[in-house]
């Protein structure tokens, strides 16, 4: 039977072999992304979800002759020239977000009044579309539970894979998916996103999304360690690899392509979930090829396939022996 | 057979119920409600899309320990005086209460402490004791305070007159309400005035009364007789003070004997309050009125007078409130007065706005570009796997359909986020079809015939598609339970997915290729 194939299946790519190139490359670009989060002037710009704060989003209707220092101008009216004035989306939209730091509500709603009848009169009309206010108690606490959010669902997950395969399957997994996270983050900072409750809720779907991939080739790994008990285990990861890379590519490349609809066409609210979703996806789908397995072969060298200890002194019969030929390989 | 029969009836049935409620998505609600065929139900859309105003409240629950502290100082002058004791001071600082008694007097405090139930003695110094609420006493006192705060903004912004429909007040954590007023031309500031801490309504006996404060003081070279202070009236617009009243500092009734309160007409046909009393009350106010016919009543709210009118007889449970008001604002004055005062102030915490062409916008370019995206997937689908492509576009459809039927059954809210959650939820749903086709590709690369290799393909593909959704909905779960607002809807909408999801990889598209090619012995499987 002829099949319509992206990928052949007689494709043998060494990933385990490439695997080492590509630990180099991934600890350079955590390392790198680390760095620039933190060295990066100005610094990571958190929405006033994480910092507290208010803003407005103002759409003008003659979008040709406002932008940011005109309406930094008229801020300065107000006392509020030290506002973040930012563009969203192409100029001649006439799209921009305000933003101020403010302890109280307030006064806000006689403020955004007056700010809009200024703009009014030096800019042409105006809508105000949005208003955001977040007190500092808030931004701190969805800032918290956010990271928290994070770090049980890793937890969570570290323990389903360890049960569900075995625990030398977790650690690769998890930290696949810290690399995916701080890669994606890092790609963030570097095109200048902002990080607020989207952008968060875009780093857990990409959790999700990566802790899947993770979990396709696993499978066809615990699969190919009943069927071929007489292979190295190096050999078979990689097969499993090239077995599931068909899917991984298809699967992938929709997803991939979904997003960059999201982030070109869905317009600027959503086109930073878009973009955070492609970057997670493209960088998911790098780490489950080149990440999680390298770590999994480490472990189960030292600790044996069932991770509880040496292998060859385990279990006799076909499993303990096939583990310890594994494990010498 | 008859099973094959079976499964196949059951779902269409499954289908075309959840069909049936994603149908009524397409209706307007009224065209709804008045169908007998439609379900009264729609999914809701989330602020994010429709507009409207969200408000996280912090509750300041301290203050109502503070009142219950209060409360516990004034019952203790009142035992002092009934049991013949002394209390040099007593008075609420903080969270503390500090009493100074006298030798034998300070056991009495002791005791009455004791018997209160709800103090405990945090310190002594001298003749001073100082007094705490024990934590289950600040338990109760601040449960039942959310309790009735929540309760206050409920009657308020629910209120069927001026509230606004399908707005939403919930509590969020220990001390948080969590307000939604939906409709993008609600008035952000009258919005506001629903916060308002008081409305607090008092009837008291003018007994004095002049132009300004200033002359009335001047009246009292020593100071104001005790237990007597003084309230004003305000010009509306110019806020100027019209009159100032001396009037007992201890009302007479308090709106919380009313029953209700409604805007209504005088014989000019101007706006006026007008408000009924419960019996207590009524029994109160009669007493009142009756003992003082002649003298002028202030009708006294939030401390400002409204209006001082002068009793002419004894009045029952009736009365009413004349203010030269606007409609509006007497509208708003008879919610207040309707709900009661709000016990503990709030603040806002969290607020935003979001206007309806916005939203509007973002659902439009959101469901289009989906909607666009997934078509384009679809096409690749047939494109690369041909009838069996053409397969995942039916259980993949399904699935969609199952989707949106389950979110308007469960009364779920679709948000920006939402939208992006079903994005996700799409690319898992291609990723299970992709996931089960390419394995009937292996088996049928490894000789296999093409029903030996549909059996062996879903078999095989089921586990990772288990495992990857169940651990998504870890995810999911977790995003719910620490999320807020738009991020749990992205985690509800996952959630749903997920169900949805499986059903149509796994269920629906088994029962298509057992359709065809069933158990035919074809050669060739077009995948």
């Amino acid at each position: 039977m002829a099949f319509f194939e992206l990928i052949k299946p007689d494709t043998r790519i060494d990933f385990v072999g490439q695997s080492k190139y590509a630990i180099a490359l991934s600890s350079a670009i955590v390392l790198l992304a680390i760095v620039a989060m933190f060295v990066r002037t100005p610094p990571i710009r958190m929405g006033i979800d994480f910092t507290g704060g208010m803003e407005m989003q103002l759409h003008f209707e003659q979008a040709g002759s406002v932008d940011e220092g005109g309406i930094r101008q008229v801020l300065g009216g107000f006392g509020l020239e030290s506002s973040d004035v930012i563009r969203l989306g192409e100029r001649d939209e006439g799209v921009y977000l305000v933003r101020m730091q403010r302890e109280s509500a307030g006064d806000q709603n006689e403020l955004v009044d007056q700010v809009r009848d200024a703009m009014a009169k030096e800019l042409g009309p105006v809508e105000v579309e949005r208003v955001g206010f977040v007190g500092p108690k808030v931004g701190e606490e969805l800032r918290r539970n956010g990271l928290l959010a994070i770090g049980v669902a890793s937890l969570l997950l570290l323990v389903y894979i360890g049960f569900r395969f075995t625990p030398i399957f977790a650690p690769g997994a998890i930290v696949a998916q810290v690399h995916d996270v701080v890669v994606t983050a890092a790609v963030l900072v570097i095109f200048g996103r902002e990080f607020d409750l989207t952008v968060l809720g875009a780093l857990l779907a990409i959790l999700g999304y990566s802790i899947n991939d993770k979990i396709v080739v696993y499978d066809r790994i615990r699969e190919n360690l009943e069927l071929h008990t007489a292979q190295a285990f190096p050999q078979m990861v990689n097969d499993s690899l090239n077995q599931t890379l068909s899917r991984t590519v298809l699967t992938g490349g929709t997803a991939i392509f979904s997003s960059f609809a999201l982030y070109f066409w869905g317009g600027p609210v959503i086109a930073t979930f878009g973009l955070a979703m492609a970057v997670g996806i493209i960088v998911g789908t790098y780490s489950s090829l080149y990440i999680t397995t390298p770590i999994l072969l480490a472990l189960q060298k030292r600790y044996g396939v069932t991770g509880t200890s040496a292998p060859a002194a385990k279990k006799g019969g076909r499993r303990g022996e096939k583990e310890s030929r594994a494990a010498r390989a | 057979m008859t099973a094959f029969r079976w499964r196949i009836g059951l779902v269409l049935a499954l289908v075309l119920l959840f069909a049936h409620y994603a149908f009524a998505n397409f209706f307007s609600k009224d065209t709804r409600s008045a169908s007998p065929l439609l379900p009264d139900m729609a999914m809701r859309l989330g602020l994010d899309l429709q507009g409207g105003i969200h408000w996280v409240l912090g509750v300041k629950l301290e203050q109502a320990e503070q009142q219950e502290l209060e409360f516990l100082r004034e019952n203790l002058e009142a035992v002092a005086k009934d049991e013949d004791f002394q209390v040099a001071s007593a008075q609420v600082d903080g969270t503390r209460l500090r009493v100074s008694a006298f030798g034998a007097n300070a056991d009495k405090v002791d005791a009455w402490a004791t018997r209160t139930g709800s103090l405990q003695k945090s310190g002594v110094s001298g003749d001073e004791r100082e007094f705490a609420l024990t934590t289950a006493a600040v338990d109760g006192v601040r449960k039942r305070g959310m309790d009735q705060v929540l309760e206050v903004l409920r009657r308020r912004i629910e209120d069927p007159v001026k509230g606004v429909q399908d707005s939403v007040v919930t509590r969020q954590g220990d001390d948080r309400v969590l307000v939604q007023i939906p409709g993008g031309n609600v008035d952000r500031a009258r919005a506001r005035e629903m916060l308002r801490v008081t409305g607090f309504l008092e009837f008291k006996i003018v007994r004095d009364q002049a132009p300004s404060e200033e002359l009335l003081r001047g009246r009292f070279p020593d100071g104001l007789p005790p237990d007597r202070v003084i309230a004003t009236e305000h010009d509306k617009e110019t806020n100027r003070v019209l009159m100032a009243y001396l009037v007992d500092a201890k009302p007479a009734v308090t709106g919380d004997k009313l029953k209700d309160a409604r805007v209504d007409f005088d014989r000019q046909n101007r706006p006026i309050v007008a408000f009924t009393f419960d019996d207590e009350g009524g029994r109160i106010f009669g007493e009142l009125t009756g003992a003082n016919i002649g003298q002028q009543l202030a009708i006294v709210l939030d401390n400002q007078v409204y209006s001082a009118p002068r009793i002419n007889s004894r009045i029952g449970n009736r009365g009413q409130i004349e203010g030269r008001f606007t409609p509006q604002e007497a509208a708003d004055l008879a919610v207040v007065l309707r709900s009661g005062s709000l016990p503990i102030p709030v603040q806002i915490e969290e607020e935003r706005t979001i206007g309806p062409a916005l939203g509007a916008d973002s659902i439009r370019r959101g469901i289009q570009v989906s909607a666009a995206s997934l078509l384009a997937v679809l096409v690749f689908a047939v494109v690369y796997y041909r009838m069996s492509g053409a397969y995942a576009t039916i259980s993949i459809t399904i699935g969609m359909v199952l989707i949106v039927g389950l979110m308007t059954m469960f009364g779920a809210t679709l948000t920006m986020p939402g939208i992006a959650g079903l994005v996700l939820t799409v690319g898992m749903a291609i990723d299970a079809n992709v996931m089960i086709f390419e394995r009937i590709r292996e088996e049928l690369r490894r000789g296999k015939t093409p029903r030996a290799a549909i059996r062996a393909g879903f078999s095989r593909a089921l586990p990772p598609i288990l495992d990857g959704h169940i651990t998504t909905m870890i995810t999911a779960i977790v995003l719910f339970e620490y999320g807020t607002g738009p991020i749990k809807g992205f985690a509800v909408t996952l959630a749903i997915g997920l169900v949805a999801t499986v059903f149509q990889a796994v269920v629906v598209n088994r029962l298509l290729f057992e359709v065809y090619p069933g158990n035919r012995p074809v050669a060739t499987l077009s995948i």
